[in-house]
Parts: structure tokens; sequence; C-alpha cells
């Protein structure tokens, strides 16, 4: 116990000197800074001070999300589809943050939203993720009727359903956003795992580019590939747990063959009837 | 009506009250938002003509300008003077975002801008996430014995309570106890070392923190200047570290309760898992009580019986 907390530790010491080394170099400070000094210079009515307070606005604004570029036609942040997205983010804990309550009343909105939210969405993912194994269990059965190869059939089930899910939900979704935001491949595929890992960083958001022209079924594509993907990925995770057990049963017998006892209360747990 | 029958129509009730709730949010969160947003829009529109008109600049340079500071901003790099002191990615804050990516919390207040920084999170994460889970899990696990069936055989034997009281009075006592030391007591810390941040805004972020949401809105030790900033970045990651484990914690005693209270079954929800390898009711069998404790926290890791992050059980 305390050995796996040890490793976790380290894991994530590991992981932070590793983004030190690499992040450091991209983060360039002397850049910007003699920017600002080269635009200062090519303007000579204008003060430190002032463009200080200036900039200081910029920043609080694109904090609330709000951009000063160009003409200010664009669309509100809070208009009701994005609300909508920015209800859903909330609830599926992915919560991008580019745009996020700034009163008092949406924050203790937020909070109790939250609270119900949350919660509700896991028992709904994990229904629908059961859904999906039924389907899948299903079509093994209907398989393994036809043909005698029992493991092999099972093996190659698993195998096409983690394919076409990982096509359906990333390789896809990857094309799309490369096409619609103009991304590159591997922007696109970053933010298609940020998102469905519920990490959800924001530095890529889709469908929030003001400069952009978005078809009218691409928010409803969005919201769906996310709820899909996230059950999807709740999936994946029940297998893998399913896996690593048959594994961990697998690697007791061959341990201590002498001890079937071991094996009896596991094998019943191991296929849980799904509630039909 | 079969039961499978039955089922579906339960799931697709689920569902659309799923999606009527989201509407719901939808329309309070634009309902509050806009109008303040508007504001500010108008105000920004002012400053900016205000600042054109009284200076030499010219637009195009000035938006070229807006562009790359938004850009910078973006990233978290800012071009005041004294931000430029503190790095984004000395060791504390790099360890600081490792721990957001590993327990998908995610701010988003520095995020990688290299193509191989972004390459290793995902990596890193497809690796870190199970992990973190699987630790967690084992603490709770380990953490339920202590917290959960000592106090609850205590209120039946001592105080004599029939089982259904006894575990709402100890779910209620916990989830006191967890809001006060991980609410409010994180908050008025937070409150009082970030000048910035009223008491309401300091428990908002230990919400949307702990819920592993990380809007990044509020993130604490980003102000320049900061005293002790690299132990401060560690406290926040140990507070949330302990904040996950006693949100999974609070999460099991419930279902456990609601397992108990027939509501599982009510909403035909799944049960708990380890209640298939136990006793129906382990935590109420005060004979047992031994037995089962020696046996559970003997049992190997088992993924089966793990509540993962985003499925309540199996």
């Amino acid at each position: 116990m305390a050995l796996l907390a040890l490793a976790h530790f380290m894991y994530q010491m590991v992981g932070a000197t590793i983004f030190q080394m690499l992040e450091k170099e991209a983060e360039d400070h002397n850049h910007f800074q003699l920017e600002k000094l080269h635009f200062l210079a090519n303007c000579t009515c204008l003060d430190g001070l002032h463009m200080e307070r200036f900039v200081q606005v910029i920043r609080d604004s694109s904090k609330v999300g709000l951009s000063l570029k160009g003409n200010q036609t664009m669309d509100s942040f809070w208009k009701f589809t994005s609300s909508a997205v920015f209800a859903a983010t909330v609830v599926t804990t992915i919560g991008y943050g580019n745009m996020s309550p700034s009163t008092t009343a949406g924050q203790i909105f937020c909070v109790f939203f939250a609270l119900f939210g949350i919660p509700l969405n896991m028992v709904v993912l994990n229904r629908v993720g059961k859904y999906m194994l039924a389907i899948e269990r299903n079509a093994c059965d209907f398989i393994q009727g036809k043909t005698n190869h029992r493991k092999l059939t099972r093996f190659m089930i698993h195998l096409l359903s983690y394919l076409s899910g990982t096509a359906l939900f990333f390789v896809m979704p990857m094309v799309v956003f490369k096409q619609q935001e103009g991304w590159s491949y591997s922007q696109a595929i970053y933010y298609c795992f940020i998102s469905l890992s519920t990490i959800g960083f924001g530095d890529y958001v889709a469908d929030s580019n003001p400069d952009k022209y978005y078809p009218e079924w691409y928010s409803i594509l969005m919201a769906s590939w996310i709820f899909f993907g996230l059950a999807w990925l709740a999936l994946v995770i029940n297998h893998t747990g399913e896996i690593l057990e048959r594994l961990n049963t697998h690697l007791k017998h061959w341990w201590s063959p002498e001890e079937p006892s071991n094996a009896g209360p596991v094998d019943e747990v191991k296929e849980p009837p799904v509630d039909g | 009506m079969s039961s499978w029958y039955k089922s579906w129509i339960l799931l697709t009730g689920f569902i659309l009250f799923y999606v009527a709730y989201l509407l719901f949010g939808a329309f309070v969160f634009s309902t509050i938002e806009r109008p303040v947003e508007d504001k500010l829009k108008r105000d920004i529109q002012v400053l900016k003509e205000e600042f054109l008109n009284q200076s030499c600049v010219n637009a195009t340079s000035l938006e070229n300008f807006l562009e790359r500071v938004l850009q910078a901003n973006k990233y978290g790099v800012s071009i005041l003077p004294n931000s430029s002191a503190s790095s984004n990615w000395d060791l504390a804050s790099s360890l600081f975002f490792a721990n957001t990516l590993v327990t998908t919390v995610g701010y988003g207040h520095t995020t990688p801008l290299s193509d191989t920084g972004k390459a290793f999170s995902i990596f890193y994460a497809l690796l870190g996430v199970p992990f973190t889970m699987l630790v967690l899990t084992a603490c709770v696990q380990r953490l339920m014995h202590l917290v959960t069936y000592g106090p609850i055989s205590m209120f039946r034997q001592k105080i004599g309570l029939d089982p259904l009281a006894a575990t709402a009075v100890h779910f209620a006592i916990l989830l006191l106890v967890v809001v006060l030391g991980f609410f409010v007591v994180p908050a008025v810390v937070f409150s009082y070392i970030e000048d910035t941040w009223s008491f309401l805004d300091a428990i908002y972020f230990c919400f949307i923190t702990l819920c592993t949401i990380g809007l990044g809105d509020y993130v604490p030790g980003e102000k320049p200047g900061q005293n002790f900033r690299s132990l401060y970045k560690i406290s926040v990651m140990v507070y949330l570290f302990v904040g996950l484990m006693m949100m999974y914690l609070v999460l099991r005693a419930f279902h456990r309760m609601a397992d108990l209270h027939g509501l599982t079954s009510f909403f035909q929800l799944p049960h708990c898992d380890e209640d298939i390898e136990e006793d129906r009711e382990p935590i109420i069998e005060a004979g047992h009580e031994d037995q089962h404790e020696v046996e559970a926290s003997a049992k190997p890791l088992d993924p089966a019986s793990q509540t993962s992050y985003n499925t309540i059980n199996r």
C-alpha cells in the first residue's frame, strides 16, 4: 500500500521533471518583452503606464472569455447553445474553462448544478456503457453459436469493438476537427484525448472560435461525440478491469494450481448478469 | 411488462431527464451571465476606442499587438512587469501540472506549448489516470473499514439504533465532517492567502477542484510575488489528493447506504460489488466484523470491486 503511494508520487515527480525540460524553452518571456518594447518604441505618444493598464484589462476580459480583436459583432458566449455546452462540460467534469461564470450567483448556481448533475451523469453514462456491453455480449454469443472457436471469437469481438471505438471516437473526430477548426492532426487528436479523459484543459475547444463559421449540425455532433465517447471510455475501463481480473486468476491458477478454491468465488463474480 | 422492456423505458427516462437537466442549466446560466457579459463587452469597446483616439497607434498594429498578447495569455505568459519573474514551468509548477493532469482536474492555466509536450501529456495521462484511480481506490478501500464499519457497529451496539438509522446517522456525520474539513476550512485558508479571492470564491474553487471539473478561473499560487510558492503549490496538491479520496469515500458510503435502504433497487441502479462476495449486509453483522476486515484487507486488489472513476459500479 505504501509502496503504491510512493510509486504514484515518484510517477508525478518524473512527469514534472520531464515537463519542465520540455516546456521551459518554449515559454519565452523575453520574446514577448522585446515585442512589447518594440511596440512602445514605435508609438512615442504611448506611455508605459497607460499601456500596462490596458493590458491588464485585456487580460481580465480574456479570462472571462472575451476577445478584444476585431469588431464586436461576434455572438455572445452565453447564448443558449453555448450555455448548454458549458452545462455539459460541468456535468461531465471536463471543465474547459474557456467560459466560466463570473457573477457570484452564477458561481453558486454552478456548484449546486454540479452537485446533482455529476452523479446523474455518472449513472446515465454507466447505464449506456452497460448497454453497449450487452450488445457486444449478444453479438459474441450469436457468433459463438455459429462457430466452435469460443476463445477466438471472444477475442476477435473484443478487438473489433476496441478498434471500432477508437476509430469512431478518435480518428473520425480528428478528421472532422481538422476540417472544421483548422487544427493540425496532432492538435486535433490531442484535443480528443484531453476532452474524453475529462481533463479538459481548454487550450483547444471545439465550436468556440469566433472567426470560424460552423454548420448547424456541428454542436449536436460535438455533444453526441462527448456523450458516447465518455460512455465508451467507461466501457473500456470496465473491460480492462475484467481482463485484468481474468489475468489475475489465470496467474493465481498457474502460480498455485493446488488451491482451486481461490478461483471459486471470483469465477462467479466474473460475469455478473447484466440487468435485463 | 417484461423486465427487459421496463429497463429500456427506465433508461430512456434517465436520458430524457438528463437532457432536460442540461437544458435547464443552460437556460439559467444564460440568463444570469449574459447581461454581465454584454456590459463588459460594451465597456471594453469604449476603452479600446478611447485608447485609439488618445494614442498614435493605428488600428492594425493594435490588432496585431492584441493578438499576440491574447495568445500569450492563453499559455499563461503575461507581459506585465512583475509577472515575468516566476516561470510557469519550474519544478513545483510542473509537479502541480502533472498532478492536475493525472487527477483529470485539468485547470488549463498552463498547458504544454511544444508539440513534444503535448504528445508526452497524452501518453503520461494514458498511464497516469488509471494509476491514480487505482491508488485512490486502494486508499479508500482501506479507509472504509476505519471510517465506516467501525463507527456503524459502534452505533449499533452502544446506542442501539437499528441498521438503517445507524447508516443514515453515520453518513450524515461523515458528510458534515468532510464538508467542514475539506471545503470550509480550506476555503478560509485560501481566502486568507489569496488576496483577490473572497470566501465564496474560495469555496467555489474547492468545489470545482474536488469534483475534478477544474475550470481554471481560480488557480491558487498564481499571483506574482507569492511567498513560499513551491511549498504552497505542493500543499495544494496534497489537499487535492486527500480531498479526492474523501469525495470517493463519501460517494462509496452513500452508495452502500442507498443499497441498504433499497434506493438502488428502486431506480435499478447497480449494487455495490462487495455484496456479492461478502454477506448481504457486511456493515451490520457485528459478530462477523473481524473476519470481514481480515478477508477484505487481505484480498488482492480486485479490479472488479473497484469504483472506477466514471462509473459507479459494474
